[in-house]
């Protein structure tokens, strides 16, 4: 540990040679081994933090940290403010990164390039001709989570889940969170993701979510906010274990340095809860793909083969006496539970979108009859529209007599006149969306509009205000990220992916995504968005054996 | 198994052996020019006979020239037998059941295809080589040999394999018949192979099916005609062989649903006796041409009964 301490200033040393204390200068990329660019004071840093403006519930504990190995640069600097140095959790990845020489990393950098090619982990774009297949930039530098923090979210995950859950049986039975009051009944009736068809349709087990993906974001205050629930197809799951794959592939060195918490088992608790979905004993299984146009294609194929299941196209599906069926080349065969990656409406043309030709005519009545699972279930989407969002903490104390742990972001619902007011008087420091936008699409990042997007923008909801909503700009946290110039912060966010089957569970960690534009707060793939490896750290403090560490 | 899987499959495997058979014609083709200097003598045109591909050819408004024929044959995007469509069908169908071959199968033809277009950037078409061929060739093998060490013996591998084989037989029964057939015609005497140009002639057709090594084992004797077209339809150990491409079908179909497989096996039972049972002086009694041109109706007989059993959508 000793040895871990004397590198680890040295490391900071370096940084915090690269900091100027009035403004910050542009650094030669080959002045130092990495070219780190430090993260602003205003932000938080996933990795980095100035010894004084660190904020966050960490902060005794980085802070001696911080004081222990300041004390070197303290001579060099007159302020301690100018002490930039990793955060505990990031030490030996940073002591590993100061020991990498650069042309090391750009080789193992091009080499995971070359990889994600040749497997072809790609996403269409959609606009340009016939679609194009295109890598998700995929970062080498990992955002690490504490087992302290994880825990955490894993249970507030786990409260939250739940709780929708019991909303979407709730809305489509009896409706007794509309009776309470606690929701107005048109915020839900008048709701085009509401399915007036599922009234009434009993679900296994009350599962409406058997998969949930959650965008969490951390704000400069170093606490987690939850953005969004995602409970209709969320993806980006393949990622999250093509990253862990490709950085064990790589860089097998770090692993052994810091217990990192395995994801590998995705795919199985995945086919644990789909199994779980039915009471049927030994179900047949089935992945619903659009087919290989979709942006998210790979990923489809990918789950399909972990499973080992069938994936399946509408085409291959046919109804009969309100039974599924898939065609093989054996004749006719039972489908019992169809995981979904299409959305409601295209499912079935007859009970839906009649132009679909993605679906299965006839599906939804099978559904009904309770001849087949859906996962999720069909009218999910009204949980997850962002009018019904600042309900959630309503609904976990609602539904389970609990405080909610994890905390939303507040939220102004332009529909009531007060907080339309206040929206349109402070568009400029607001993020505008659409309630059913996705995608970072048809919103507004108020700080980063021009005069002019912002005045066009209070049109269009003035026009329709229901159809907005509006939030605080967080300022999301960032994550060093290899950029053109070296290494910078950038903004990250978090999504794991919590499954309900006849319990909640989930892997540690999920999909970190980055926005990859320097300043963009958007991580959307579409977007100019990549991905991180997320490590979710293990218990033990130091696990690194001397024999490894010393050299 | 699902019917769209066992299509794609089926057709992944019928398009990369028509790259590796293209490319051994061409090949071969590239080897017959340096004999054959006189422009006129319509033997650049014979890879186009062979593959049917005169309308095709014929819109371009090229010149047929070695150099032009090859090119197309090898580059063009206008033509669907063309290596580089072939190449790019093979990883299409491969992509749409990625999730049921290996990944290994998967990686390996996303890596052709990858590698293909570099080549398309580097190679100009008019000088397209025997390394190009070659290269064609061999990541043709490794395919198989990645599907021969990796997947399980279930019906994916099955229907990659039985499009190998119908392709294959499909390929080596068009080279007979045309490089063979028309110098050798139905009313075949026991003519010597005397000059020089034959001697190539012949050792270039065994060579497009990789068969030279194994005639003169078998036979131990000069290169002569009718022993040519023997061991090429009738031995039972020659991969390319008609009666080996079929023995491995039938093997194919019989592993497949037999309920749903009746027919098929049946179509496929029938050819493969008529190979099983049959002598090359039969065949140059009936004539050859003839015999050939039977052979290849059987084999869409065969490829249509596949069809719809196991692959129709209805």
């Amino acid at each position: 540990m000793k040895d871990n301490g004397t590198r680890f200033a040295y490391y900071c040393t370096k940084i915090a040679l690269l900091r100027s204390p009035t403004s910050r200068v542009q650094y030669g990329p080959f002045l130092l081994m990495h070219a780190i660019k430090p993260p602003p004071f205003s932000h938080f840093d996933e990795m980095l933090a100035w010894s004084e403006a660190s904020p966050g519930h960490l902060q005794t504990q980085f802070q001696t940290q911080l004081q222990h190995f300041g004390g070197q640069s303290q001579s060099q600097s007159h302020a301690k403010a100018q002490t930039l140095g990793a955060r505990p959790h990031y030490v030996p990845y940073g002591n590993w990164l100061a020991d990498t020489p650069s042309t090391s990393l750009t080789q193992r950098r091009a080499q995971a390039d070359l990889l994600f090619r040749r497997i072809g982990i790609t996403f269409t774009v959609y606009g340009e001709e016939g679609g194009t297949e295109r890598l998700i930039p995929s970062d080498v530098i990992p955002r690490i989570i504490t087992a302290d923090e994880w825990a955490y979210l894993e249970k507030g995950l786990t409260q939250r889940v739940t709780a929708i859950n019991k909303f979407l049986a709730d809305i489509y039975h009896g409706q007794a969170i509309l009776k309470a009051g606690l929701i107005p009944r048109e915020q839900i009736e008048g709701n085009s993701q509401f399915q007036t068809k599922m009234v009434g349709v009993k679900v296994p087990h009350d599962t409406y979510a058997s998969i949930t993906g959650v965008d969490i974001v951390r704000n400069n205050d170093g606490k987690y906010y939850v953005l969004e629930d995602n409970l209709r197809v969320p993806s980006g799951v393949s990622y999250m274990l093509m990253n862990r794959k490709m950085m064990m592939r790589l860089f097998p060195e770090l692993f052994l340095r810091q217990t990192v918490r395995p994801v590998e088992h995705y795919p199985a608790l995945l086919l644990q809860t789909l199994r779980e979905s039915t009471d049927i004993d030994n179900p047949n299984v089935v992945l619903l793909t659009p087919g290989r146009f979709n942006s998210a294609y790979f990923e489809h194929t990918f789950l399909a083969q972990q499973m080992g299941v069938e994936l399946v196209e509408g085409q291959d599906l046919f109804v009969k006496d309100d039974y599924v069926y898939m065609r093989t080349t054996n004749g006719p065969q039972r489908v019992d539970v169809m995981y979904r990656r299409l959305d409601d409406t295209f499912l079935d043309p007859l009970a839906f979108n009649p132009d679909s030709a993605l679906g299965v005519p006839g599906l939804f009545q099978a559904y009904a009859k309770g001849n087949i699972v859906i996962c999720n279930a069909i009218g999910t989407g009204v949980a997850d529209d962002k009018s019904i969002y600042p309900y959630v903490p309503d609904m976990i104390k609602f539904y389970l007599g609990e405080e909610p742990i994890l905390n939303n972001v507040q939220t102004y619902q332009c529909r009531k006149p007060a907080d339309l007011s206040y929206v349109l008087a402070n568009m400029k420091d607001l993020v505008v969306k659409e309630v059913h936008g996705a995608g970072g699409y048809g919103m507004l990042v108020g700080p980063a509009a021009t005069a002019k997007e912002v005045a066009d923008f209070a049109v269009i909801v003035k026009a329709n205000p229901s159809n907005y909503i509006a939030q605080p700009t967080l300022s999301l946290s960032s994550c060093p990220t290899f950029v053109e110039a070296g290494i910078a912060p950038r903004h990250i966010d978090l999504r794991p992916f919590v499954l309900t089957g006849r319990e909640v569970r989930m892997v540690p960690g999920g999909l970190t995504r980055v926005a990859l534009r320097e300043g963009s707060l958007v991580v959307n793939s579409s977007q100019g968005g990549g991905t991180k490896d997320t490590w979710v750290l293990g218990d033990e403090v130091d696990p690194v054996p001397a024999a490894v560490e010393g050299k | 198994m699902l019917s769209r899987v066992a299509s794609h499959l089926y057709w992944m495997s019928r398009y990369l052996e028509r790259s590796e058979n293209m490319a051994r014609i061409l090949d071969v083709t590239q080897s017959l020019a340096m004999l054959d200097r006189s422009a006129d003598s319509g033997g650049a045109m014979t890879p186009i006979v062979i593959t049917e591909a005169q309308t095709e050819f014929a819109e371009t408004k090229l010149t047929a020239t070695y150099a032009n024929v090859i090119a197309f044959l090898a580059w063009d995007k206008k033509h669907p037998s063309s290596i580089r469509n072939c190449i790019e069908a093979t990883r299409e169908n491969a992509r749409a059941v990625r999730g049921s071959i290996t990944s290994e199968m998967w990686e390996n033809i996303n890596d052709t295809w990858i590698l293909f277009q570099e080549k398309a950037k580097n190679i100009d078409p008019l000088m397209t080589g025997n390394e190009f061929f070659e290269w064609v060739k061999e990541r043709s093998h490794l395919f198989r040999g990645v599907t021969f060490a990796t997947v399980r013996r279930d019906q994916p591998y099955h229907f990659t394999r039985l499009g190998t084989f119908i392709e294959r037989a499909d390929n080596t029964a068009r080279i007979l018949n045309v490089k063979y057939a028309e110098e050798a015609p139905d009313t075949f005497d026991e003519k010597e192979v005397d000059t020089e140009t034959d001697y190539y002639r012949l050792s270039a057709v065994l060579r497009s099916v990789s068969a030279l090594e194994a005639y003169r084992d078998t036979y131990r004797d000069v290169i002569d005609a009718r022993r040519v077209a023997e061991i090429m339809i009738f031995d039972a150990m020659l991969p390319r062989s008609l009666r080996y491409c079929m023995d491995e079908a039938t093997k194919c179909l019989d592993d497949l649903p037999k309920d749903s497989g009746r027919i098929p096996r049946r179509i496929a039972s029938e050819i493969n006796a008529k190979l099983r049972y049959g002598t090359v002086d039969e065949v140059f009694d009936y004539g050859l041409k003839r015999y050939l041109a039977d052979f290849l109706m059987d084999m869409e007989r065969l490829g249509t009964a596949v069809n719809t059993a196991y692959m129709e959508l209805v």
